[in-house]
This record gives C-alpha cells, structure tokens and sequence, in this order.
C-alpha cells in the first residue's frame, strides 16, 4: 500500500502529512512543559523556605548549552544536504549531532550522579549542612550490608531484643539484612513459640517450631497457611453473610437493602468452630541480643520499640545513631535567617546561638570568616553605589546566600587564606564538585557528627530535598528522555537512510526535517531551562 | 520554504549566522547573571536579573523557532496548529495568577503572619 502525501503536500494543508503530525505532536510538547514550568513558577513563588539561587554548577550547564545550539546547526545543515542530494555531507552532519546528544547526555549523567551522592541534612534549629558520609568500618575494614555494599554512617541503632514481623507484609531484602547483621555480630533470631493453626479439618497442626531460626522459607510457610485461613474464613464468612441477607429478605420482604442493613450480621460464635487460625504476626527473638542497623527512612524510632515500614516491631533500646559527616562541604543559615526574621527575631543572634556554631569550633570559625567576607562586601557595595537619599539605606547590600551561606568554594577560599571567589578551583571540581582528597592536606572540608535528636530532615539531592530539586528533576529528566529519543531517530535515519536516499531521496529530506523539528523543539526547551534552574 | 539548490546554498548562511548568534546570547545569559557589573537593579538575582535573563532566552528561542524551524515562512496550518498550543501553554501559566488568593500566600497559614495580624484575624 502506497503511503499518501510523504511527499507532495496535500491540497487543504498545503503541508505533506508527516510535517502537520509533528507540529500537532510540538504542540502538545509545548503544553506539556508549559505546564511544568508554571507548576515551577507556582512552587517557587509559594516556596516556604528559601529557594536555592545559582546553586547548580553553571559551566556544565553552559557546555551543555553549546553542545545543544551546535547540534541544532548540524541537523539543519544535514537537511539541507540531503536538499543537495549530498549523502556523504548528510551523515557527517548527522554524525555530529549523534555525538552531540551523547555528550550532552554523559554531561547530565555526570551532574545527576554528583546530586545523588550529595548529602544534606536540616538540623531542628534550620541550620542545613551538606556534605559526603563516612562509611561504616570495623578494623580498618568496610561493613558490608548483605548485598555486599558498604553501608553509611547514617543508621538507627537499636540493641534488639525481639522482633515481630507481619505475615503478609514483611519485606524479603529487609529479613535477608537482618539475618547477615545478626550473623555478623553472632547472633541468632529464633522463633519464640510453636505456630499452630487449626486446619480445615478442625485438626491442630504444627506449622513452626519453637527456635527455629527466621529465613524466607519459614516465614513464607507461615504466609502460606495465614493466607490459606484468610481465605477459607473469608469464603465462610460471606456464605454466612449471604444467608443472612436471604433470610432478612424473606422475613421483610417490604422493606428496602438499607432499611434491613443494621439488622443482618453473622452468628460469629456458630461460625468460629468451623473457621481456620490466622496468624497475622509472629514473634521472634534475638539471641543474644545484638545491635541491627536501619536506615532512618526505612524507620520510626522509638526509645524501646521501633517500627519498620513494612509493619515489623524491633523491641529493644534505642541506641546512640549519629550521622556522620566525613566531609562538609556547605553551611547553610538562610533557613533559619528566614524562620527568624518571621519570628521578628534578629537573625544574627539565632545564627550565634545555633546548635552547630556552639558545638562545633571549625564552624564557628568558618562563620567568623564569612562575617569578615560579608564586611568587606558590604563595604564595597557602599563605596561604589553609596546611599540611598530617601531611605538612607545603602543601594546594594548583601543577599541572603552571601551573608547565610558558607558554600563549597568558600571552604576552599578560607583554608588556602584568600577572599571569597579568589581560590583556584579546577576545572575537574566544577563538574564533579570539591576534590576532597586532593585537598585533605589543609583540612578544607571539615569532619561533623550530628546526633540524631538534631536531625529535622535528612536527604541526598534528590526530588525528596525539597521542590527546586523535584522540579529540577522532572523538567531535565523529561528534557534528557527527548534528547535520547529524538537522538534515536536521528540515527536511524543516519545508519538506516541509505536505501531510501536511494529509492526517494525526498522522503527521506522531508523524514530528517520532520525528526529536525523535534530536535530544534528540544533544543528551544533547553534554552529556557538552562537560564531558569542554573542562572536564576 | 527554500527548495531549490540556490536557495538552500543561501539559507545555509543564515543558518550559521544565527547559530553564532544562539552562542553568543548564551555567553550573554551568563554574564549578565554572574559578572557584577552587568547586574542591574538591585546586587545579585532580583527582578530585573529575571526579566532581562528570560529575554534573552525569548529571543534565542524565536530565532530557533523562527529559522531553524522554518516559522518565518510557514503554511497557515502550521501557525494554527503551533499558536493555539502556545495559548494554552500561557493560559495554563497565567493560572499562576489564580494562587494569589491560595492560601500557601497567606502568611497566617505559612507562620510569616505579624502579632498584629494575627490579632486582626482574630
């Protein structure tokens, strides 16, 4: 069957087919990120906290923006070739767009993976640190968790006793690391009591034994006969229900569903003999006790009794769960600048008497430096734009990041003993951030402990820090799955295009100029992007 | 659009002078948000910062769109099809408008509120 109009235009459109679909497709993309950046301006304008300016590193944003506008000449120049009828010409240029989205694409890789490994914590006073955790060691060696995978100095740690896990919900991956923590410290979680169940025959079986020791197959046995009763009870339960309905029915056979409903409820004491045991919970024990690890988001703490997500009761006492910092890398005061100032508290003084700038001397010495910082600004902004006449004010002052912030390249500033923005960073350090081990020797980046009753809220930069960092996700993740996309059909066209160059080199002209279309589209979206999440 | 040879030989050139443009509008963006004495209205980001920043960006998009996408010399069904998107696009950012009666601005609700106005809401 013979395609229409792939290359002459139709009559009413004046446009051959595939040109009007794509601009249709453009529109719908255009409302698509429409919509994401006006939930961007909503979130920003309502933002209760105070929203992160130019706090993405700007020169990858910048190569990246090159290597799109590059990329955007290419496709155009590769179209234009074909217009030539010069296939050679067409896949150099297609090549270099091809590469171009690679780059592109290992630039944001390198970014994400940067944020993913970031650590931030929200202390209860506002104060926010950011910096790398230490990793978990015993003898000079890393612990592993069961995956073999170091684990960070972020746990609650509780010195258990006994556990109880639900027998529907329980987690696989969370019973295989509480078994290797419990070997590791050489200890055993053993079932408390016998599990019997009453079986359909009204018989007591014996589905566990006292002291067997907790696996997968043990609870999924116990699974498996709970689920066994629930659904045999629940058969019954409903048979009885039903017969109940029939007979208040035929008793009233005036009255209407909802009128009898208060009346009809089943003989729990007829049905009882009948019915099978469920075991919702089982009881096990840790012998002898031993210290297990969770991680905080896989937790609610308490002091004798904690529960996992997945409904398991650890009983046992809360122990000393720091999170540790191996090397900080920002302080930030705006937060709590902001809570202040809404409290009519001066910040300054809050800031002072925060629980890091009392606790911790490095701290307070990188304040001091930044006080001094902020001065000497202060003071240049006075001389050079002076005051205003009828406020009395000064013109330019200071903002919040500057005067609240103390950032990674400001640590770097104050160790190698030069003004802020005046330290050589390495071009290295701008994509990857601060190299921490190259700069060991002069302890620029500092060791923290935080203990757990300081932590408000803690995260890596992930959607879950707060909502610059979930639109920033979502607006660049959607704009990076329409690179790959478009850079798919791009090289389609670019590995698979000969035969038709050949056949109907039009059809493929007007292909490439279709596929051009949405790579201009998705360059025209980076523009925007660009200037909004790492300028402004 | 062009189509004979001639013409896309021409249309070339406009093609790389309007990628240098896109170029140098980028170094321009980013001067303008991080060199201290391009910064105008008030010392770091403000409002200013922001309308002349998305300007910029406004403009390199309309050369994208008006050049490379060929919107400088399209058929009437291109236009329709493309405007009424744009439309809705603004349309759906000026519902931003509607959150000024949102609550989250309220600051009783967000805890910004003075003593005084919270005795005034009683």
């Amino acid at each position: 069957m013979e395609i229409p109009y792939v290359v002459t235009p139709r009559k009413d459109t004046g446009l051959f087919n595939s040109k009007i679909a794509i601009w249709l497709f453009l529109a719908s993309e255009v409302m698509l990120f429409g919509g994401f950046f006006s939930a961007y301006i909503f979130l920003r304008i309502g933002a209760d906290y105070p929203w992160p300016e130019r706090t993405l590193p700007v020169l990858p944003g910048l190569i990246n923006t090159f290597v799109l506008i590059f990329s955007s000449v290419t496709v155009v120049f590769a179209w234009a070739s074909l217009k030539l009828r010069k296939w050679r010409q067409f896949q150099i240029f297609m090549g270099i767009t091809v590469v171009c989205s690679v780059v592109f694409m290992v630039f944001k890789g390198i970014e994400y993976n940067v944020k993913f490994h970031h650590q931030a914590v929200r202390l209860t006073d506002y104060t926010v640190i950011e910096g790398h955790l230490g990793k978990e060691k015993e003898d000079g060696e890393y612990v592993l968790d069961h995956n073999g995978k170091p684990i960070e100095e972020d746990r609650i740690r509780i010195q258990a006793t006994g556990l109880t896990f639900n027998t529907v919900r329980y987690y696989d991956q969370w019973i295989l690391e509480l078994h290797s923590q419990a070997e590791h410290h050489k200890s055993k979680i053993l079932l408390v009591d016998d599990v019997k169940a009453t079986g359909r025959d009204g018989g007591e079986e014996t589905i566990a034994k006292a002291g067997e020791p907790l696996s997968l197959e043990l609870l999924g046995r116990i699974q498996k006969a709970h689920l066994e009763a629930k659904t045999h009870n629940s058969k019954l339960r409903r048979a009885a229900l039903r017969q109940e309905w029939s007979q208040a029915k035929d008793e009233n056979p005036a009255k209407r569903g909802w009128e009898l409903a208060s009346g009809v409820a089943i003989d729990e004491q007829a049905l009882a003999p009948k019915l099978m045991t469920e075991i919702g919970t089982v009881d096990f024990k840790v012998e002898p006790p031993a210290r297990l690890d969770f991680r905080p988001r896989d937790i609610r703490e308490g002091a004798s009794e904690s529960h996992l997500r997945d409904d398991t009761i650890v009983r046992g006492e809360m122990l000393a769960s720091p999170m540790v910092f191996h090397n900080v890398d920002a302080i930030d005061f705006q937060h709590m600048a902001m809570k202040a100032v809404e409290k009519g508290m001066d910040p300054m003084t809050v800031i002072e008497n925060s629980w890091l700038l009392k606790n911790h001397a490095f701290a307070r010495e990188a304040w001091e430096w930044n006080k001094g910082q902020v001065a000497a600004l202060e003071k240049q902004l006075l001389e050079k734009y002076g005051v205003d006449k009828k406020t009395g004010l000064p013109k330019r002052e200071p903002t919040a990041t500057e005067r609240y912030r103390i950032g990674w390249k400001d640590f770097v500033s104050m160790a190698n003993g030069v003004d802020r923005g005046e330290a050589k960073i390495a071009i290295k350090e701008e994509f990857t951030g601060p190299d921490y081990q190259g700069r060991e020797d002069k302890h620029t980046f500092p060791h923290l402990t935080v203990p757990r009753e300081q932590v408000r809220f803690a995260s890596k930069f992930t959607p879950a820090w707060n909502t610059y960092y979930a639109s920033y996700f979502t607006i660049t993740g959607l704009h990076g799955l329409h690179v790959i996309g478009g850079a798919l059909v791009l090289a389609y066209y670019l590995f698979f295009g000969r035969k038709m160059f050949e056949s109907n080199p039009e059809w493929l002209a007007n292909r490439v100029e279709v596929g051009g279309l949405f790579w201009h589209f998705v360059d025209l979206v980076w523009i925007f992007v660009f200037p909004i999440f790492y300028l402004m | 659009m062009a189509d004979s040879p001639e013409e896309i030989r021409k249309s070339v050139r406009i093609y790389l002078l309007v990628g240098l443009i896109l170029f140098a509008g980028t170094v321009a963006t980013v001067l303008v948000a991080t060199v201290p004495w391009l910064d105008i209205g008030e010392h770091g980001f403000d409002m200013w910062d922001c309308i002349l920043g998305l300007a910029i960006a406004t403009t390199k998009a309309s050369f994208v769109a008006a050049v490379f996408m060929h919107l400088n010399h399209e058929k009437k069904a291109v236009y329709w099809v493309f405007g009424s998107g744009l439309v809705f696009a603004a349309f759906l950012v000026a519902l931003i408008g509607l959150a000024k009666s949102d609550p989250i601005h309220d600051p009783l609700f967000y805890g910004g509120a003075t003593e005084a106005q919270i005795e005034d809401k009683g």
